[in-house]
């Protein structure tokens, strides 16, 4: 009886079956490639984020430990690559004199690395100009003193030793000097401590014969550290777990060392700073992803709920002759199990697909075997209850005598009777403003501090926001199809033409079958719109942040010996050049403290780079408006406003190095706004000024940095600059590509990217067949009507009528609702998700070509329902006869 | 205009059956019908009396032979105008209520000029009156069939076909309903085929066919019924 029922649905009836496998395709596809997702981003961002540490850990010895049995410890308590020995000594100052003038710069440091150290570290130390042995001098410490490969500088050292002459070799770069130059030991929450000003590498056998000793070290002005690297093949793949097994070994070491050292954990530091984007990609998917779940699963429903009609006749036939409920429900289960494994048999497949190619997937393909299993079951869940408890339903509250009937009235639903739909949007509207409006942050993971914690209040308002929505749309589409009005008529006319009052009695009395239709569609687009949007807005930022990091799409970085701004007119003309404006990169000091100073031209800066309003207090144009007007006008950052506690108008008296004697000089400037970013420059503090104001004041107009904009390939762009400046090897040239390389190693762009690609496809799908699956669908069961109709006069264009009408119903509505909650639920996440956006948007970013195509796929869905659907003529006579 | 309304020659009708079989429901019949004809179908179930009715009708296309409707006007793109159908399954159109079930063939004929008051005339004619804005589904099986039959005279077809028309009616009111049939097709000229197990309504055709295994025999049958 079972194989008999199974092979006559599969003959009789296979498009039924076809479409709840449809979506359990859909749903078992998209729950396992973001379940995949989300468990291959954790492993993917420990390893970007240890990948973008240079030094694991910086061991310094206590004055008088013995550096080989510090050595000894550390390879029996951690898997260690490599260890290099690094010396460091305080030096009073340093001095240089050339022509008639000698420049001198305050306290700075003297390194001296061992052999093959750039080997196991090569992201310490970058050549500029020279040789890469002997004596090398840090780039500003070379700007400081006007010094370059070849001529003598002098060393003041500390502790009452005599001057020392030595000669430059060449001029380096020292990337990654925040951590160099860290002093190990210090107490967690201690401010950061700033590399200094002035750095000069030696020789180990320079530094020895300078400084003394190396294994006995001055105590008050030299030290030694070892530069470890870890092998990392030990450490989990999720960031909190990495940290903590990290975390752990450092105070394993630290024990064996038992006061012998001090250890810096930067491989720690920096887990510690990716745990809580880990946690932020935790909080994305369940925004994102949980929806689209929802969604699959309330389609399969639905989908299945509209060939409801045929099996509850069935049903009842087989109530009719005989059959007890327990057998219905085997015949059912029957059914759904054979629709169910065809559909997790597919859904399987496009997963394993998108493993091959989605950015995230292919991490982790390791536990994809049990992911894969778990997702089949849970496919097999909703496939059996998506038959069964209708099924089961029917054969419990409706009569046989009922089942044949195609249009069931029912009193108003409860919920509409409780206007349950606007007391979901009340309540969301209020949950939203209570999150919102007090400063919360989603997503804690305080420095240092294993715990963690994820605010899931703040899933509230979206959640009951969606809701919402979806009964307003069911209440608000019922009513127009119910009433029978102007509306409905007018909105059915351009397809059905003088059947218009016909066709829309018709539908009025199919309100829940199509209201049904509206909802899921309007929730597909709204879940398409919202991803979309926030994916584009995060993209967006995405490039603000790595365009304020680069400066622009392609930034020269020169010196002021070497400035870029000297090539400006070549850069001006190379074919990918869009806009190109030169900005001087000085040194100030305000006070004791060096600051980076940036010389623009206000009015024309916005066209080679983005400034956005976040970057200042007040709005950009405001901002950079006021500087315009005042040529000695500064912008400084919140840091120093309150460190000196300035107002507007207050003159600063800043020193900068005038180029006639290679000297700090004051000058005054006029405090005009506060500057809490800018392109290129660091977080902390620095100063923006006009670039005349400072070239005349400095004696030079030369500008260091050319910030380009490109006609929309800055990789291009970048390629030919580096082209046209090969000549001069110190111009460094950076597009914004790397910048997002580099900025990437937190919530990564490439992750982010995994995520929406799977999201954004899933929800053109699911929109489509919302609309167009249903619809067929619905057709298909009924065209025995159809055929009725064709039997007694209703030519191909009339029978069509009927169908379009229903097409442009669901289309119309779902459109309408579902962009109007779409847009909302974008902003709403927008704004409930600030702490994933850096700055945070001025405004949403609307993905046009991709809601486009969206809805497009959808109208094409629909219009392939109907013509592939659609009665054809020689059938009817077969579909007469059925029941 | 002629008086022969449709001529059916060497019709053969079959069916696929299985993976490879075919099923022969109709086996080369050839019929006549002419203006003003009442003939009864008659014949055991699965004999072909439905199959023949559709084929009548142009609802379905023999797989042998040919049918021309010459009496019955021009062709309406896929079948000849002017043929009123009633089927034996329930046929009524479940979102429209009972007047506009019944006025819908005038509307798709684009001729609604007075259909209203014709369709409420006829619907009085049939003891329906009082169930105009009534829905399918609120019907009786014998309603419904009833219903059907008034949306089949609205037009004043040329051709009746009428598929077991009195199936799900007691005796007396199958008489009473055949009364008024053939009281509203009376001075028309349309013919009327009805295929029924009922000997009451089939005595009061003038004309009996009679269907077995797919063979049509129109000659007067002199036997029992089968």
């Amino acid at each position: 009886m079972l194989a008999l029922w199974v092979r006559g649905v599969l003959a009789r009836r296979f498009m039924r079956v076809a479409g709840t496998a449809a979506g359990v395709a859909l749903t078992v596809a998209l729950l396992a490639t973001l379940t995949l997702f989300l468990l291959g981003a954790g492993a993917s961002m420990t390893a970007r984020a240890i990948s973008a540490v240079s030094i694991d850990w910086q061991v310094q010895l206590i004055p008088g430990a013995d550096p080989d049995a510090v050595a000894k410890v550390l390879e029996t308590t951690a898997d260690v690559r490599a260890t290099h020995r690094v010396r460091y000594a305080d030096i009073a100052g340093l001095e240089a004199r050339t022509g008639d003038t000698t420049q001198t710069t305050g306290p700075g440091q003297a390194i001296a690395f061992d052999d093959s150290y750039s080997k196991d570290f090569p992201a310490e130390i970058r050549s500029l100009s020279g040789s890469a042995d002997g004596v090398l001098v840090a780039q500003q410490t070379a700007a400081n003193l006007h010094v370059g490969p070849g001529d003598m500088i002098v060393i003041r050292r500390s502790g009452g030793l005599p001057p020392a002459s030595v000669r430059i070799a060449g001029v380096v770069d020292l990337p990654d000097a925040d951590s160099l130059f860290q002093l190990p030991g210090l107490p967690p929450r201690a401010a950061p401590q700033a590399p200094p000003d002035n750095v000069l590498v030696l020789p180990a056998e320079d530094w020895r014969k300078l400084f003394g000793s190396p294994d006995t070290p001055h105590p008050e002005s030299t030290r030694l550290q070892l530069h470890v690297r870890l092998a990392h093949g030990s450490l989990p793949a999720d960031p909190t777990a990495a940290y903590a097994f990290a975390t752990g070994k450092k105070r394993n070491l630290e024990i064996g060392l038992a006061g012998q050292a001090v250890v810096a954990d930067n491989l720690g530091a920096r887990l510690d700073a990716v745990r809580q984007d880990a946690l932020y990609v935790s909080v994305l998917f369940l925004f994102l992803g949980v929806p689209g779940i929802a969604l699959a699963i309330a389609l399969t429903m639905a989908v299945t709920m509209s060939t409801a009609g045929g099996r509850r006749i069935e049903q009842a036939l087989l109530r009719v002759r005989g059959a007890p409920m327990r057998r219905i429900l085997i015949l059912s289960a029957a059914e759904a199990m054979v629709a169910s494994i065809g559909g997790i048999a597919l859904g399987l497949a496009c997963a394993l697909y998108f493993l091959g190619f989605v950015p995230g997937l292919r991490d982790n393909s390791a536990s994809a075997g049990t992911t894969l299993l778990l997702v089949a079951m849970a496919g097999l869940l909703v496939g059996l209850a998506a038959y069964l408890l209708p099924a089961w339903r029917d054969a419990r509250l409706i009569a046989t005598g009922q089942a044949r009937r195609a249009v069931i009235r029912t009193t108003t639903p409860l919920w509409q009777r409780l206007w349950l739909d606007l007391a979901l949007l009340a309540a969301a509207g209020f949950f939203f403003w209570q999150q919102a409006s007090t400063g919360y942050q989603i997503v804690l993971a305080p420095e240092g501090v294993a715990a963690t914690s994820v605010d899931y209040k703040a899933f509230i308002a979206p959640a009951l926001f969606w809701t919402g929505m979806a009964l307003l749309t069911i209440r608000l589409s019922g009513r127009i199809i119910a009433r029978n009005g102007r509306p409905l008529r007018a909105l059915i006319a351009p397809v059905c033409g003088p059947l218009a009052a016909i066709v829309a009695a018709a539908l009025s009395r199919q309100a829940s079958r199509l209201t049904l239709g509206i909802a899921m569609t309007a929730l597909a687009i709204s879940f398409a719109t919202s991803t979309a949007i926030f994916n584009e807005t995060y993209n967006a930022q995405a490039r603000v942040d790595a365009e304020l990091t680069n400066g622009s799409d392609v930034t020269v970085f020169g010196t002021t010996d070497r400035p870029a701004g000297a090539q400006l007119a070549a850069l001006e003309q190379l074919p990918e050049t869009a806009a190109a404006e030169p900005m001087q990169h000085r040194f100030a000091y305000v006070g004791a403290d060096l600051q980076d100073l940036y010389g623009i031209d206000p009015r024309r800066i916005g066209q080679a780079t983005t400034l956005s309003d976040a970057y200042f207090d007040g709005t950009a144009a405001d901002v950079l408006g006021r500087l315009a007007s005042t040529p000695d006008g500064v912008l400084v950052s919140e840091e120093t406003v309150q460190d000196f506690q300035l107002q507007p108008g207050d003159t600063i008296n800043l020193r900068l190095i005038n180029a006639r004697d290679h000297q700090y000089h004051p000058v005054a400037f006029r405090f005009v706004g506060i500057a809490r970013e800018f392109p290129t420059a660091p977080r902390d503090s620095f100063l923006v000024a006009n670039a005349a104001y400072v070239g005349r004041m400095t004696g030079s107009d030369a500008a260091e940095y050319v910030l380009m904009r490109s006609r929309g390939d800055p990789t291009a762009l970048a390629r030919q600059a580096s082209t046209e400046l090969s000549f001069d090897p110190p111009l460094k040239v950076a597009d914004i590509g790397e910048a997002t390389r580099l900025i990437g190693s937190s919530l990564t762009a490439v992750n982010l990217r995994g995520l929406t690609t799977v999201e954004l496809s899933f929800s053109a799908v699911m929109a489509a067949a919302s609309a167009g699956l249903m619809l067929a669908l619905g057709f298909v069961e009924r065209r025995r009507t159809f055929s009725i109709l064709g039997a007694i006069g209703a030519r191909p264009g009339q029978l069509a009528a009927f169908l379009w009408a229903e097409g442009v119903l669901v289309v119309t509505g779902g459109i309408l609702f579902g962009l109007a909650s779409g847009i909302a639920t974008a902003w709403m996440l927008v704004k409930l998700l600030t702490g994933v956006f850096d700055p945070p948007p001025q405004a949403l970013s609307v993905p046009w070509l991709y809601l486009g195509t969206m809805l497009g796929l959808l109208i094409a869905s629909v219009a392939a329902a109907v013509l592939f659907t659609r009665p054809r003529p020689g059938h009817d006579a077969e579909r007469l006869r059925d029941f | 205009m002629t008086d022969v309304l449709v001529v059916a020659k060497s019709v053969r009708r079959e069916f696929p059956d299985g993976r490879y079989g075919t099923n022969v429901v109709l086996r080369d019949v050839d019929c006549r019908i002419a203006s003003g004809a009442r003939i009864a179908l008659t014949g055991p179930s699965g004999s072909g009396k439905t199959t023949l009715l559709h084929l009548l009708g142009g609802l379905d296309r023999p797989t042998h032979g040919s049918i021309d409707w010459p009496g019955l006007g021009p062709f309406d793109e896929l079948r000849p105008r002017h043929v009123g159908f009633v089927f034996q399954a329930p046929s009524l159109f479940p979102a429209l209520t009972v007047l506009q079930n019944v006025e819908l063939p005038a509307v798709l004929a684009g001729e609604d000029i007075q259909a209203g008051s014709m369709a409420a005339r006829l619907l009085e004619a049939f003891g329906l009156g009082g169930l105009a804005g009534k829905l399918p589904e609120e019907l009786s099986g014998g309603q419904a069939q009833r219903v059907a039959m008034v949306r089949a005279l609205l037009l004043g077809p040329g051709l009746l076909l009428a598929d077991e028309p009195t199936g799900q009616l007691d005796s007396r009111t199958a008489q009473l309903f055949f009364d008024t049939v053939l009281d509203c097709l009376e001075g028309s000229g349309a013919a009327l085929v009805v295929a029924t197990h009922d000997e009451t309504v089939a005595a009061r055709m003038a004309t009996r066919w009679i269907m077995d295994h797919g063979l049509l025999f129109t000659e007067p049958w002199r036997g029992r019924m089968p």
